[in-house]
């Protein structure tokens, strides 16, 4: 609640990518219920409220807390209100699941229902999809390919939502959608009922794309957010290197940043403005995608980012 | 974002900057101070304590290293007021550090060669305090025990000389002066506390550190409700073993016992307000504080804690959100 006693606008979530370095090497927060205690307070502590992480953590979530259900019950406990997101895991392949080829929907879509029936207790709201495959698996991308990647995440948008669930669909700078005019026909051609906007946005400006004009054209359509910044723009074709573009690229070896950085390209305060503008209600998604490469942490990250929602952005918006 | 805040109407949250370790080569940019004070802040502590210091590497360590980086002493409350940060609680001022500025290895306070050495480092830290609306000089009264062995009634009143002097000189600027007892202390019973504090004027107060009393083998909750007329200020951070050897006799305590973790390796004395093998009961110590309407500051520590420096602040933060100030 408010300080006025109404019910805020936006309430911030955190995205999960978190390692810490222990004597045996980085420790992923799932290795204990000790260790997962610790990470859940310490995100609590700068003020978020759900969590977003991979669907294949669900099993390991699972045996730490005996059952989804008291998952839930664990975070509450600790100020966090549910699991809000799964980010679907898939290494797409053209031979069994790749959204461009039809051939593969049935796979695709029956892994992805899978996911639905085995995750409920969490509180999910949102199942957030890679829209296409890595770039260099779809070109050239066609209007063919596009249209079917729009086809199977329609399909799939009306099954989850019959599990209460949003798709979502989140493109990676390296993704087969990634350019305004692809991402253009992608909206054009889903299904807006079942397939949903998820603003990433340093991957759209590392693609080249302005996150924020991009939010203003597909706001009725958007379903949440991954705030995260970037200090590069991909001017070297990194998004189409094999074998991959996100850690191995040689001119870049950190692309993603907290929010607050003096050296970010993404323009978050204009964004909020235009969530107000546009009336923006429910979740916002923060993001720290291998905030750990160089000498970065994951959890100063996290503190410098409820920093800046607490001193920066929710003074334009909250 | 929560609108929860991690403060009451008497009780208020700052943390140690010794978190970060400053010193050589370290904590020393002034985008690691952002990046630190900007966690503090979002972890709801709205105050930091200084960590006296020496030398150019150590930027917070001194006013006149905080006038070169800062500008000012103002300057500086309001750089931390941009990051987040409302105010300077207090300073931790330790005489037996060395000295690049004062070209000495160490000043003891039970010698009274040293006194006005000590006096004049305390005024320079008492002056820049009472500049930024600071509340405590926090010092530590006395040495090692293993410098010259137990207190005696002679090294007990030279050293409350001392006190007396400093404590008389920062009241005048509004800043107390309160004595810090730590795990390595010459002094090492609650009789040779009272037998102190009864020596002392009422200028000089008590701070209470938690995990440093534990070690030593002292109830602080007992001390709390013995002395709470004196207490004025407080360091909470947990303790994870007991210095149960005896080893705070060790010549060189400070880096065989509290560094390398003397007979035992004790790979870590401190730890955050609910580690599970913490030995501090906070709740307890919490209730005392309400029912003696204590009104000042806890600064909450995390100094010697593993990296990243962060966790333990959000851990910290965590516990004195959900826990501490529910009490």
């Amino acid at each position: 609640m408010t300080l006025s006693g109404t019910a805020p606008n936006l309430r911030w979530a955190y995205m999960d990518h978190w390692r810490v370095e222990s004597p045996q090497g980085p420790l992923s927060q799932y290795t204990s219920l000790q260790n997962f205690d610790v990470f859940v307070k310490q995100i609590a502590a700068v003020g978020f409220e759900a969590i977003e992480t991979f669907d294949f953590h669900l099993p390991l979530i699972r045996e730490l807390c005996g059952s989804l259900e008291g998952c839930r019950e664990f975070l509450q406990e600790r100020g966090v209100e549910r699991v809000l997101s799964l980010f679907h895991a898939v290494m797409y392949d053209e031979r069994k699941s790749a959204p461009h080829v039809r051939e593969t929907h049935d796979q695709l879509f029956n892994y992805a229902k899978y996911i639905m029936s085995s995750s409920a207790g969490l509180g999910v709201e949102n199942f957030i999809v890679m829209p296409a495959g890595l770039y260099y698996d779809v070109e050239p991308v066609t209007d063919e390919k596009i249209k079917a990647c729009a086809d199977i995440w329609s399909r799939i948008g009306k099954m989850t939502a019959d599990f209460g669930v949003k798709t979502c669909c989140h493109h990676e700078f390296f993704c087969g959608i990634r350019s305004l005019d692809e991402i253009r026909k992608f909206y054009e051609w889903s299904d807006p009922k079942y397939v949903h906007f998820y603003c990433d946005t340093a991957q759209h400006v590392i693609a080249g794309v302005d996150p924020v004009a991009l939010y203003i054209e597909l706001h009725d359509r958007c379903g949440g957010f991954h705030f995260k910044d970037t200090h590069h723009v991909d001017r070297s074709e990194d998004y189409r290197r094999r074998p991959d573009a996100e850690i191995m690229a040689p001119t870049t070896p950190r692309w993603f940043w907290e929010m607050g950085t003096a050296e970010g390209l993404v323009d978050f305060p204009a964004l909020m403005r235009a969530m107000k503008q546009y009336n923006y209600r429910g979740w916002v998604g923060v993001e720290h995608d291998k905030a750990d490469v160089g000498a970065g942490n994951y959890p100063e990250s996290t503190a410098i980012a409820g920093w800046y929602i607490k001193n920066v952005l929710r003074r334009i918006y909250a | 974002m929560s609108e929860e805040k991690a403060v009451s109407s008497q009780i208020r949250w700052g943390y140690a900057v010794n978190n970060w370790k400053p010193g050589f080569m370290g904590f020393a940019r002034r985008e690691e101070h952002e990046r630190a004070f900007k966690v503090t802040s979002a972890c709801g502590f709205e105050a930091i304590e200084l960590n006296a210091g020496s030398g150019r590497w150590d930027p917070l360590g001194r006013p006149e290293n905080i006038d070169i980086n800062y500008g000012s002493a103002k300057g500086f409350l309001r750089q931390l007021n941009d990051w987040g940060i409302e105010s300077i609680a207090s300073t931790f001022y330790d005489p037996g550090q060395m000295s690049f500025e004062d070209l000495h290895h160490g000043l003891l306070p039970t010698r009274r060669d040293d006194h006005a050495l000590i006096q004049r480092t305390a005024a320079i830290h008492a002056q820049f305090l009472g500049e930024v609306g600071a509340t405590c000089l926090v010092v530590r009264p006395f040495p090692s025990y293993w410098k010259e062995g137990g207190l005696n009634a002679e090294r007990m009143q030279i050293a409350a000389e001392c006190w007396n002097r400093v404590a008389e000189s920062s009241a005048a600027l509004k800043i107390q002066t309160v004595l810090h007892v730590d795990a390595l202390s010459a002094l090492r019973s609650v009789a040779e506390l009272e037998t102190f504090l009864g020596l002392t004027s009422h200028h000089v107060g008590l701070a209470l550190d938690t995990a440093e009393l534990a070690i030593a083998g002292f109830d602080t909750l007992d001390l709390y409700r013995r002395f709470h007329d004196r207490v004025r200020h407080f360091h909470f951070k947990n303790a994870l073993a007991i210095d149960s050897l005896q080893e705070f006799k060790l010549a060189n305590a400070e880096r065989a016992l509290m560094q390398a973790g003397g007979a035992r390796g004790v790979p870590r004395w401190f730890g955050e307000l609910e580690h599970p093998d913490g030995v501090v009961n906070f709740p307890a110590l919490m209730a005392a504080l309400r029912e003696r309407n204590y009104s000042g500051w806890v600064i909450v520590e995390s100094d010697k804690g593993p990296p990243p420096a962060a966790a333990a602040v959000m851990s910290n933060g965590w516990y004195v959100q959900h826990v501490l100030s529910r009490i």
